[in-house]
């Protein structure tokens, strides 16, 4: 009798939290409700419900945990009694637990008409798949990723695998020294990733199409990508970068020395925002750690290094022109396309560096180097103008000038004449 | 027979010919305040001629606007000229009209018999300011946009009459090309010609009542009173003055070029520091900060009438202040005159500013 009554009074209390008929139907929210009244809030299986996925599209405890939802009255037939009743999920459980769902198409279909159903087969594949099926129970499962209870869409910012949250996600196991020990794993990858140029848009700037961990890694499948994918990967978003790089003789140099192609230059996790000093022969260098000084490398890349000097150099200089003409109230709209021209030819020609042939790389700065002069002779032109608008004003103003001092003379003349009248 | 004798026998040229000749000008230490009334009537006539020449470029149209503004301003041959002048023409003329009204204030020139010379002025006043706000938005570009959307917003706020005010500024619920046509048509039609007509009238009650002199000076017996005659004294040292305005126009529009900016965006959010036209600085900036109440009025509602209340007064000066018709300066208007210019000065320049 006390059990049905805690039973009822938990009900009531759920009911009037979340205002829904959802504890009015499930005898293990109802119960679970007042079983975890002990608990710290963060621990209380129900207060994760309200934006539970599951939850929202109908589903209920007993169809991940088995059990009786309906049995209200007894604790024993809701659970110990009941021959599907799993309890808690062991490591070892999960993929069937989850995949019984989400490997299922026509079931999955109910919710979405594209979802897919591979994450169970792919985790199979992947790093964590092999592992936890050699009996690693410190390898990452579904709810060590998704959360346990309290799973959330990947679209919702709040969930642990949305974009700008998995690097955090990940980082809780591939940051910890203990947990990596016995796989040998490097545990820095975070800290290297959180100040490189994608860390940096994705966590600081809230740039979510900056690339995660999972972007380069994979999902469900999650694989260290080899030395002959890296391209592949990098080249996924810099596919300009990977095209030019693959037709370039070094593609198949770096391959045969076993140097991941982007990776080489630009590193990985901490991969920085990539600057001109990487060409050239300065201390920067990105090709100097290889070659030595007599290299005919050395004569590539300070060409490079000088190419783009000489377009960053001609843009400032056809930027301050512009500007110039423009803060003396000339119409510059038309210069702004030849800048903008001459930027896009400077990127292009960062592009065309990784062809690593001088010609190329040629090719795209000229258009550069034109519509620079463009910008400058167009000012140059406006600049002319003002000067030539101040001296018609000077002009202007001399011939008003002697009007003004004429007609003061003259009124001042009739003053004297009328005044010497009246005497 | 020459053409002054054909016209004189149709129009009798003569008695204009005799009324100008006999008419003559007060000279005292005020008579510089004469020359502002005729500098604002030639920053007018500058701006109907410099407004025909931008009309025969300017196609009003949101999608057109814009694009035939920066043509004038770049393809057009002296284009660039005609459009800054008639920007700087329009900014002095009603900087030399508010000049013109507070030393015909001070001077009291309103008192009797020249109460319907103030109100004439006083319309000319509304509808200059009707100018700026209509050619405001013409260019189409941002700050004007939103400009206008914030100052009809204003107009919307007037009780009872609200709503029907801003759709008939707006030609609908929002700014848009529509608003930018029925601007045109106001800016280039429908002011011209109520301006026309009220000016006209402002200008022979002028010509029929004389120059007003302070009661101070009118105090003084005609026969030592000192003047000199209209024309051709005074008519050309007026020329004089139109002349240097004229100069100081050129240098301002060669020095200080109004830059065009980017162009409206109806769907872009506003951009920071929307400022009016100095003129509305002071109306605006107060309206920014009443309370949201002031007792049970809502604020903006309680500024527009605090406006609507003071334009009010403003206008019916010469029927109020009816000691000035006995050449009386009651020192109630005189301060409040100058607590206006005060309160508008530092209202704009506190706008500016912040």
């Amino acid at each position: 009798m006390m059990k049905k009554s805690i039973c009822l009074y938990s009900f009531l209390i759920f009911s009037l939290l979340f205002g829904s008929n959802l504890s009015q139907e499930d005898a293990c929210i109802a119960c679970h409700v007042e079983v975890d009244q002990e608990l710290d809030d963060e621990d209380k299986i129900v207060n994760h419900f309200e934006s539970d996925i599951h939850i929202k599209v109908g589903l209920s405890c007993a169809d991940c945990h088995g059990g009786d939802p309906n049995a209200f009255d007894d604790e024993d037939e809701a659970m110990w009694e009941n021959e599907t009743f799993i309890g808690a999920i062991e490591k070892s459980e999960q993929l069937d637990v989850c995949g019984k769902c989400h490997s299922d198409p026509l079931f999955m279909r109910r919710y979405s008409i594209d979802v897919k159903v591979d994450q169970v087969s792919q985790y199979k594949t992947s790093g964590h798949g092999i592992s936890l099926a050699e009996g690693n129970d410190k390898v990452a499962v579904c709810t060590d990723c998704h959360n346990v209870h309290g799973i959330l869409p990947v679209n919702d910012p709040r969930a642990p695998v949305y974009a700008k949250n998995i690097p955090e996600t990940c980082s809780k196991c591939h940051s910890d020294d203990t947990r990596m020990f016995e796989s040998g794993l490097p545990t820095n990858q975070f800290d290297e990733y959180k100040n490189s140029v994608h860390g940096v848009a994705l966590l600081e700037n809230g740039d979510i199409g900056a690339p995660a961990c999972n972007d380069c890694h994979g999902n469900h499948g999650a694989t260290p990508p080899y030395v002959e994918n890296v391209d592949q990967i990098c080249g996924t978003c810099h596919s300009n970068n990977k095209n030019l790089f693959q037709k370039s003789h070094l593609n198949d140099i770096f391959l045969s020395k076993g140097f991941g192609q982007c990776e080489a230059c630009h590193g990985n996790h901490d991969v920085e925002i990539p600057t001109d000093e990487f060409l050239g022969w300065s201390s920067e260098s990105a090709c100097k750690p290889c070659h030595e000084d007599s290299h005919p490398a050395k004569l590539m890349a300070s060409h490079f290094y000088q190419t783009i000097d000489s377009l960053k150099i001609g843009l400032i200089q056809a930027h301050d022109m512009v500007e110039k003409a423009e803060h003396k109230g000339m119409i510059v709209s038309e210069l702004l396309f030849d800048l903008e021209d001459a930027k896009k030819a400077l990127i292009q020609t960062r592009t065309n560096i990784h062809s690593f042939n001088n010609a190329f790389v040629d090719s795209g700065a000229a258009p550069g180097f034109v519509s620079i002069q463009a910008a400058i002779n167009g000012s140059n032109v406006l600049l002319d103008e003002v000067i030539y608008r101040r001296k018609g004003l000077l002009a202007f103003s001399l011939i008003i000038t002697i009007f003004v001092i004429a007609i003061g003379l003259k009124v001042k003349e009739w003053k004297r004449i009328r005044e010497s009248e009246e005497v | 027979m020459s053409i002054y004798e054909w016209m004189n026998e149709r129009i009798d040229l003569d008695s204009v010919k005799k009324f100008a000749l006999k008419k003559r000008v007060p000279i005292f230490y005020g008579s510089v305040w004469y020359y502002l009334g005729g500098v604002s009537l030639f920053l007018f006539m500058v701006q109907v001629f410099t407004g025909i020449l931008l009309i025969l470029y300017y196609q009003p149209g949101a999608e057109t606007a814009y694009e035939s503004v920066k043509f004038i301003i770049s393809r057009v041959e002296f284009g660039w000229l005609i459009r800054e002048v008639h920007s700087w023409s329009a900014n002095l003329f009603i900087l030399f009209a508010f000049f013109h009204m507070f030393t015909v204030f001070f001077a009291k020139a309103y008192r009797k018999p020249r109460e319907m010379t103030w109100v004439t002025g006083m319309i000319l006043l509304m509808l200059s300011l009707g100018f700026g706000f209509s050619g405001y938005l013409l260019p189409w570009n941002e700050l004007a946009y939103f400009a206008t959307k914030v100052g009809s917003d204003i107009a919307g706020a007037v009780p009872v009459i609200g709503d029907f005010a801003l759709r008939l500024l707006r030609a609908g619920d929002e700014v848009s090309g529509a608003t930018l046509t029925r601007f045109y048509g106001i800016h280039t039609a429908l002011l011209p010609g109520m301006f026309t007509v009220v000016l006209g009238i402002h200008l022979i009650l002028v010509q029929v009542q004389g120059m007003s002199v302070p009661p101070e000076i009118e105090k003084i017996p005609e026969e030592k009173r000192k003047s000199i005659p209209f024309f051709p004294d005074f008519a050309l040292q007026d020329a004089m003055a139109w002349l240097i305005v004229l100069n100081l126009i050129a240098l301002l529009a060669v020095f200080f070029p109004w830059d065009l900016g980017p162009k409206a965006d109806p769907l872009a959010s506003a951009p920071a520091g929307i400022k009016p036209e100095w003129y509305f600085m002071f109306m605006f900036q107060t309206l920014k900060y009443i309370p949201a109440h002031v007792l049970f009025i809502e604020g903006e509602l309680f500024g527009i009438m605090l406006f609507s209340i003071g334009g009010l007064i403003w206008f019916l000066v010469p029927f109020l202040d009816k000691k000035a018709n006995d050449g009386i300066r009651t020192p109630f208007w005189t301060w409040f005159g100058i607590l206006l210019i005060i309160y508008m000065i530092v209202l704009t320049a506190w706008g500016y500013l912040t």
